[in-house]
């Protein structure tokens, strides 16, 4: 019950949330706008975390152009999925995409002198004789924790700098989405999602409008990856599993699928859900001991999903009628 | 040679059993739509019943065998009732269908988890056994799997070609409506589709637990990803090709890693190898290995 009243793990919530409505807003991408179906999408954050530790920890790169090239790399990431796999039909692309983050997670997993294997990024070689990425960025969030406490006090912690940063980027994102949904890239890509044969009468290459959003979305996912990566300082394959692609899902069917506004108020929902079900320390889930109750977690989100689409497919602040135009 | 044969062989058992199982997910998909996540979970889920039965309580294998298929289907019929006849009713779409299904899959897990914790499990057979065939050894358990798995897959095929039920099926598989304007009792359909995916599924777990040895709440999660890739490289939806994809990957993955062929490739790069075979497959023939392309209008 203790860190139910600790103010730094709700800020931890909330930081965590931000990644994952930027991880989401990826996806929304690809599903709101194109109705592709992703389910590979946590590859994009193992590509760009693990291409910024390898270059900062292994070729002494500077952190920004790191996090720059790990961003290109999910994007490279999203194209070569895109350009091998769109052309098969929807549930084709569907199973290939989980198919690919797994690839991805195998090779990360299996590629000892190259990421540090199953060690996580601990283990990556390093001139230094020690890996971690995160120094020069640690003296930045200390930078913004002396500014910030005269506003927040004892709150401002290193996860509450990096929270400011990461809904920031969150906002802004968001900002350029609400905008590009009124360009005709957005509106061509809407009537992909309807069907192909209307668009491509016009004269659109409906490939290249969904391997264009494949790949955005991807970036946007990539971006995710590295504030994950800044967040907890070491990488670990086992971060990368196809659950957390799930959670994005989850992030935007609460969101109201197709609503780009939605997906931050998903995030929290979501980030608060998941948070929450550690203090559930009363009957019936006092019956489980502590190991069970984290198998238990899991669970839960597996139930409020089949309770979702069965009772509210349109999430919280969906409409209807667009789920149903699939 | 000892090694190819070793390999061959390995591959014939890693085949089979992926072939049922991918017959089971390509089954539910043809007649329901429906991509099955929890597939490898059922697997998992029959392999731990049987062991939980035969090693902890004491039962004759087959006895647990039996009641882990019965499980199996059960489960199966029972999610249909609960779930899945809903969202046929509700003309739910894929998106919808995915993440029902994916949710279904981490609660099977993780129950897996609750109910029979943790650790690894192992079938009491004797997996030391073996006899010496073409200078490889091979383990006598493996050839009884190979040898069950093939006479259920003969089987199998028998009573999709020749039942009214399996015919129904696979009319079913090609074209849904005209099936059901012809007649055919799409309920039956459905509950044929989660008996037979039901004894696939409990089958293919227990022959990959007993393959494997030790095995625990992953393998079949694990096992997936070959399943799907097997399934969709024969066309998804037919059952015949379902087998052809699964004993083709069976033989590609086992056989990637034969030392002639560039040293051979670490097994750990197995299911990579799998999902390479398909993607080379797919950009050659983008419907599958069976598969007839769409005629366009």
């Amino acid at each position: 019950m203790t860190a139910f009243l600790q103010p730094g793990f709700w800020v931890f919530v909330v930081l965590m949330a931000g990644v994952y409505c930027i991880f989401a807003l990826g996806l929304q991408v690809q599903y709101g706008l194109g109705g592709i179906l992703n389910f590979g999408h946590v590859a994009m954050m193992a590509l760009s975390s693990y291409t910024m530790a390898i270059l900062v920890i292994t070729y002494n790169w500077n952190l920004y152009l790191a996090c720059f090239a790990g961003v290109v790399m999910a994007g490279l990431g999203g194209a070569f999925l895109g350009l091998t796999t769109l052309r098969l039909r929807g549930d084709y692309f569907s199973i290939v995409s989980i198919a690919f983050s797994e690839i991805v997670r195998y090779i990360i997993h299996n590629s000892d002198h190259l990421t540090g294997g199953s060690q996580g990024s601990l283990n990556i070689p390093s001139s230094k004789g020690y890996a971690s990425y995160t120094d020069s960025f640690n003296k930045v969030l200390a930078n913004i924790q002396d500014k910030i406490k005269p506003i927040f006090g004892s709150f401002a912690s290193r996860d509450m700098a990096l929270l400011l940063i990461v809904w920031l980027t969150a906002i802004i994102l968001l900002v350029i989405m609400s905008y590009i949904q009124r360009t005709s890239w957005a509106r061509v890509l809407r009537a992909t999602r309807e069907d192909d044969d209307v668009p491509a009468s016009l004269g659109k290459n409906v490939f290249l409008f969904r391997l264009s959003s494949v790949i955005v979305g991807s970036v946007i996912g990539g971006i995710a990856g590295i504030y994950w990566a800044l967040e907890f300082s070491i990488l670990d394959p086992a971060d990368f599993q196809t659950i957390v692609t799930f959670f994005a899902w989850m992030v935007i069917i609460l969101g109201g699928a197709t609503k780009v506004k939605g997906v931050p108020l998903g995030a929290l929902f979501f980030g608060f859900l998941y948070a929450g079900t550690r203090f559930f320390q009363f009957p019936p889930f006092t019956w489980f001991d502590s190991v069970q109750r984290a198998y238990l977690r899991v669970m839960i989100i597996g139930f409020v999903l089949i309770f979702l689409m069965l009772k509210r497919p349109q999430g919280i602040f969906g409409k209807r009628e667009e789920m149903v135009l699939e | 040679m000892a090694e190819f044969v070793q390999l061959l062989f390995n591959g014939l058992v890693t085949g089979s059993i992926l072939a049922m199982a991918a017959v089971g997910v390509s089954l539910v998909y043809g007649v329901l739509r429906l991509v099955n996540f929890a597939a490898g979970d059922f697997m998992t889920l029959g392999a731990f019943i049987a062991v939980f039965l035969s090693v902890s309580e004491g039962w004759p294998l087959v006895a647990a065998v039996v009641v882990a298929i019965v499980g199996i289907a059960a489960l199966g019929l029972g999610l249909d009732w609960l779930l899945w006849r809903r969202l046929r009713d509700s003309k739910a779409g894929t998106l919808a269908l995915f993440l029902v299904a994916t949710g279904v899959a981490l609660i099977l897990r993780q129950s897996i988890l609750m109910i029979f914790s943790s650790g690894s499990r192992k079938f009491s057979i004797n997996e030391t056994a073996t006899f010496s065939f073409l200078g490889a050894n091979i383990a006598t358990s493996q050839l009884i799997v190979l040898l069950l798995s093939s006479s259920a897959i003969v089987t199998l095929g028998l009573f999709m070609a020749k039942s009214t039920i399996g015919k129904d099926m696979r009319a079913f598989s090609d074209n849904a409506s005209l099936a059901a304007v012809s007649g055919i009792n799409v309920n039956k359909v459905v509950r044929y589709v989660w008996i037979i995916n039901g004894i696939l599924s409990a089958l293919a777990g227990i022959f990959q637990g007993m393959v494997q040895g030790r095995f625990d709440s992953t393998m079949g999660w694990t096992l997936l990803l070959p399943i799907f890739a097997a399934v969709v490289l024969g066309t998804i939806g037919d059952a015949y090709g379902a087998l052809l994809g699964g004993m083709t990957l069976g033989l590609v993955m086992e056989l990637s890693t034969w030392h002639v062929l560039f040293g051979g490739i670490p097994s750990s790069y197995k299911p990579v190898v799998a999902f390479a075979t398909l993607g080379i497959v797919l950009l050659v023939k983008p419907e599958g290995l069976l598969g007839v392309k769409a005629r366009s209008i």
